[in-house]
């Protein structure tokens, strides 16, 4: 990804922004839909684009849990694990996931096809415990089959062309 | 000044009646009769209040919930609660907050005794801790750089040194990454946090999370002492403070109560970690005479008598020269020597810039480096401030932040170059840029114009006009950029950095040759004054550091330096400061007031003066610059000396030699202490010469090749380095490593010349 293309994509939004920081989430996001991370070529386009270092750039990434600076899977499975998820049972999902992906907690598997994760409330208390596929459907309220099936439908689909993380 | 006038407000501070000016923070307010309103991140040189830390939350009648008194302004009849029990609670709680993390491990941390999370702790803390749960724990300390060392435990997330990075220095290294418990200082990438300023994010942060790495665990805060004083490093003046324990230096730090008219608190690494220079390996130790029975060393008190006795015979032409760094007393005290010698008066000469073209420029308006606060426009001529006065470079920053145009002209790129306008002239040719220059200041109230004084003194030509442009322009006014750091001190006591000394050695005319940390062999000219100075009788050195002199010197007198003696130097804004002995760490070495009042004495016509106060109160009585001043007035923040009137003289000087046109540049980071120094290795910067990448083509030389470089004066092999930013037609010659020489190609005043550069075949280096 380079600058210009963010560039390119940033120009119909940049009077929305008062603030030209405000720039950088979109463009960090444009820039992860290319590979699903944030590889340190993307970060400096980010930072050339929108006109700030790139050490203030990292620093914007790192503060957000869905900016992936290290390769992450074809899928991020989020699963809920706030409030109403847990008292309806996120700890038990998680775990099952984690045995049928053979991870250890969370991570990504071998194949680079999952990346399991625990995030906070994703704002579905009424269909919890809920699960996010990257910045996708929520899907829920879940039993433990529920999610294999779900992890074995997104096996079989092909990559996107655009990580929407 | 164009400020509002300033509006009073009246409001209660804990039941007290308190005037403060409109926009003034509720925190500074409450200082100001004597509250104290805990704080960590309201830090105003940093620019405005962010309110990171909670610690400074008070109760304001009328306002829902608890206010940031560091981001509250006041407000007419607020009625404000520093210690209810609401404010009171809260305080309790957020110290408890900020250390939930914090290790506790004041006993070995350095930042102990003088911390404020620790006395804030005891003060307003909650006195015991309801804390279970495990600590957050990272591997420490972290080597942020060579000189920072970053524990992130202790770290309480106030932002300071970010601020400092992002905002001040505006490297923009500094950030913090992640977020919450695991928030942390990095750079992007893990890059160490090098920089010519890094060293005040230790001083502000109010934690032990950012420490010295030279300091690390040397020494306890109870069993040092601090001495304000003041940076010999350059000619800006900083003040700082002197950390000594067992008669050390062990640290500086910028001055706690910073002089906000010259340095505001900030300092730069090279002053900052200069000090173990003191204890370098060239160091002199003792008096050394050289006499028919050889070389020998004798105590400093039987040498101040050879002293006299080679200065005594009433027929002896006696010479003092003066280097860059002396204070004005030292001055002072020459000139009275000179009276009392040979076949008196003797010729006190300094080294340094003669300026004579200079006149014009030095007539000007001054001003001081606040002013940079209140100007409309700041234009930089020549020189490069931020590698040869680095602070004054953060006040043209904060003045480019507040949106004032700032112009850079010159031949150097300079730091300031990415975020200011830039016109670049060729080498020499500073006249091309006096329309821009007029362009720029025509319709300005308030100009501030830095000058170099080697730049305009090797352009005499450019000097006068820019001078005559400013003359006109209504409210300008002028900054010298001075080359030394002794030079407007000793000006003002006029003594003159000519040529003339030199001449009259060649002429046979001086029998004894006294220098005061000076060694002109490794100046300008330095081959020619080589060749004289074997025409000298007696040569008596007083010197800090071993030097090209010493040993060709009949007398060695060990001198202390600038950290360890008391006296006044003038910055280049013309601020006369005090320095105090933080240390005296050479045990045989003296003051040079000292030696120089003590060979007065046994010469048998002793000045009245028996300490630098007594010589500078004689000397403010006998030159006008310095008139009204004594120690008492002088006190913490100095005085501005009264400019001394100088005549222009229309001398021309042309550049001899032919080929590239020199220019030179005398970083600090390059300087002899620099060098010296072993705990700034790592940014230290080697002589060398640079070349546009076109000139180190038709040479067929690349970054570190050798080449040798030749002047009417004289010749070195020095490392090269291509640098796009370069001029063409221009050799950039960096010096100030004392082993290697390189001033010695420069004239004798200075002044412009070409260089003949040529590669160096690999069997002609001699290694």
């Amino acid at each position: 990804m380079t600058a210009d293309e963010i560039e390119e994509y940033l120009a119909p939004m940049r009077h929305e922004y008062a603030d030209p920081r405000s720039l950088i989430l979109p463009a960090l996001r444009y820039a992860q839909g290319e590979a699903g991370w944030l590889p340190p070529a993307s970060m400096s386009a980010v930072a050339e684009a929108t006109g700030f270092t790139e050490a203030y750039v990292e620093s914007v990434a790192s503060f957000y849990d869905r900016c992936y600076l290290e390769p992450v899977g074809r899928r991020v499975l989020n699963v809920c694990v706030t409030l109403s998820c847990m008292l309806r049972g996120s700890d038990e999902i998680f775990d099952h996931i984690a045995d049928y992906l053979g991870l250890d907690g969370e991570g990504t598997t071998g194949d680079g096809m999952f990346t399991l994760q625990r995030v906070q409330c994703i704002g579905a208390c009424d269909r919890a415990p809920c699960l996010q596929v990257d910045s996708g459907e929520q899907v829920g309220p879940l039993e433990p089959a529920d999610a294999t099936c779900l992890i074995d439908d997104l096996r079989d689909l092909p990559a996107p062309e655009r990580y929407e993380r | 000044m164009a400020d509002q006038p300033r509006t009073l407000m009246t409001l209660t501070i804990n039941g007290q009646v308190v005037q403060a000016a409109k926009g003034t923070m509720l925190v500074d307010a409450a200082a100001a009769v004597g509250i104290e309103i805990p704080i960590f991140c309201y830090e105003p040189r940093l620019g405005a209040p962010i309110g990171a830390c909670r610690m400074c939350l008070v109760e304001v009648e009328g306002m829902r919930g608890l206010q940031t008194a560091c981001s509250t302004p006041v407000a007419p009849d607020m009625v404000v609660s520093t210690d209810s029990e609401v404010a009171a609670e809260a305080q309790d709680g957020v110290l408890e907050l900020l250390l939930a993390n914090h290790p506790l491990d004041c006993p070995v941390c350095d930042k102990g005794g003088e911390c404020p999370l620790q006395d804030r702790t005891f003060r307003f803390g909650p006195g015991e801790t309801r804390t279970l749960e495990p600590k957050m724990h990272f591997p420490k300390p972290l080597d942020l750089s060579p000189l920072v060392a970053l524990d992130r435990e202790r770290c309480i997330a106030c932002f300071r040194c970010v601020r400092f990075s992002q905002d001040v220095a505006e490297d923009g290294h500094l950030t913090f990454q992640e977020r919450g418990d695991h928030i942390e200082i990095a750079t992007a990438s893990g890059d160490p946090y090098e920089g010519r300023f890094t060293g005040n994010t230790i001083d502000l942060c109010p934690v032990g999370a950012l420490t010295s790495n030279p300091y690390r665990f040397v020494s306890r805060p109870w069993e040092i002492t601090n001495t304000p004083s003041v940076c010999a490093g350059c000619a800006m003046g900083c003040n700082i403070e002197i950390t000594t324990r067992d008669n050390e230096v062990k640290r500086l730090t910028g001055r706690p109560e910073p002089n906000m008219a010259v340095e505001e608190g900030w300092i730069c690494d090279r002053g900052r970690w200069g000090y173990p220079a003191l204890r370098g390996d060239d160091r002199l130790p003792g008096a050394v005479l050289v006499d028919g029975v050889g070389r020998r060393s004798v105590p400093l008190e039987r040498a101040l008598g050879v002293a006299a006795d080679m200065l005594i015979p009433h027929e002896a032409r006696v010479g003092i020269l003066l280097g860059e760094v002396v204070t004005v007393e030292t001055g002072f005290l020459a000139m009275e020597l000179g009276d009392r010698v040979g076949a008196a008066p003797a010729m006190v000469r300094r080294m340094g810039i003669p300026g004579d073209g200079l006149g014009l420029m030095r007539a000007l308006p001054g001003a001081q480096m606040d002013d940079l606060d209140h100007a409309d426009l700041v234009l930089v001529l020549g020189g490069d401030p931020c590698s040869q006065q680095p602070v004054a470079e953060l006040r043209i920053r904060k003045a480019r932040r507040r949106g004032v145009p700032v112009v850079v002209v010159g031949p150097r790129p300079t730091a300031l170059d990415a975020s200011c306008e830039v016109v670049r002239t060729a080498p020499g040719q500073m006249t091309d840029a006096v329309v821009a220059i007029r362009e720029h200041l025509d319709g300005t109230r308030r100009a501030i114009v830095l000058w170099d004084e080697a730049d305009l003194a090797a352009e005499p030509g450019a000097a006068e006009e820019i001078a005559r442009a400013m003359a006109v322009t209504e409210g300008a006014r002028a900054i010298e950029m001075c080359a030394d750091v002794s030079g407007p001190g000793l000006r003002a006591l006029g003594i003159s950095a000519d040529a003339d000394l030199l001449e009259a050695i060649e002429a046979g005319g001086i029998d004894v040759l006294v220098t005061i940390s000076a060694d002109p062999t490794a100046g300008p000219a330095g081959d020619r004054w080589a060749a004289a100075l074997d025409g000298v009788g007696t040569i008596i050195e007083m010197a800090s550091y071993r030097s090209g002199l010493t040993d060709r010197a009949a007398l060695v007198l060990p001198l202390l330096t600038p950290l360890e003696e008391e006296g006044v130097l003038v910055s280049m804004a013309g601020r006369a400061q005090r320095l105090r002995p933080g240390a005296r760490e050479a045990a045989g070495a003296a003051a040079a007031w000292e030696v120089l009042i003590g060979i007065t004495h046994r010469l048998g016509r002793p000045v009245p003066d028996r300490t630098p106060a007594q010589a500078f109160a004689r000397l403010a009585a006998r030159h006008a610059p310095f008139a009204g001043m004594d120690y008492g007035t002088l006190d913490r923040e100095g005085a501005v000396i009264a400019a001394a009137v100088a005549t222009p003289d229309p001398r021309r000087p042309e550049a001899g030699g032919e080929g590239l046109v020199i220019v030179p540049c005398t970083p600090v980071f390059g300087d002899a202490t620099a060098h010296r120094s072993d705990a700034l290795a790592s940014v230290r910067e080697p002589t060398h010469v640079g070349l546009a990448p076109v000139e180190a083509q038709r040479l067929g030389v690349r970054t570190d090749s050798r080449v040798r470089i030749t002047t009417p004066h004289g010749e070195a092999v020095l490392p090269l380095r291509v640098d796009s930013r370069l001029h063409e037609g221009a050799a950039y010659l960096v010096m100030g490593d004392p082993a290697v020489r390189a001033m010695h190609l420069l004239p004798v005043d200075r002044g412009p010349v070409r260089a003949n550069v040529t590669a160096v075949a690999r069997e002609d280096v001699v290694t």
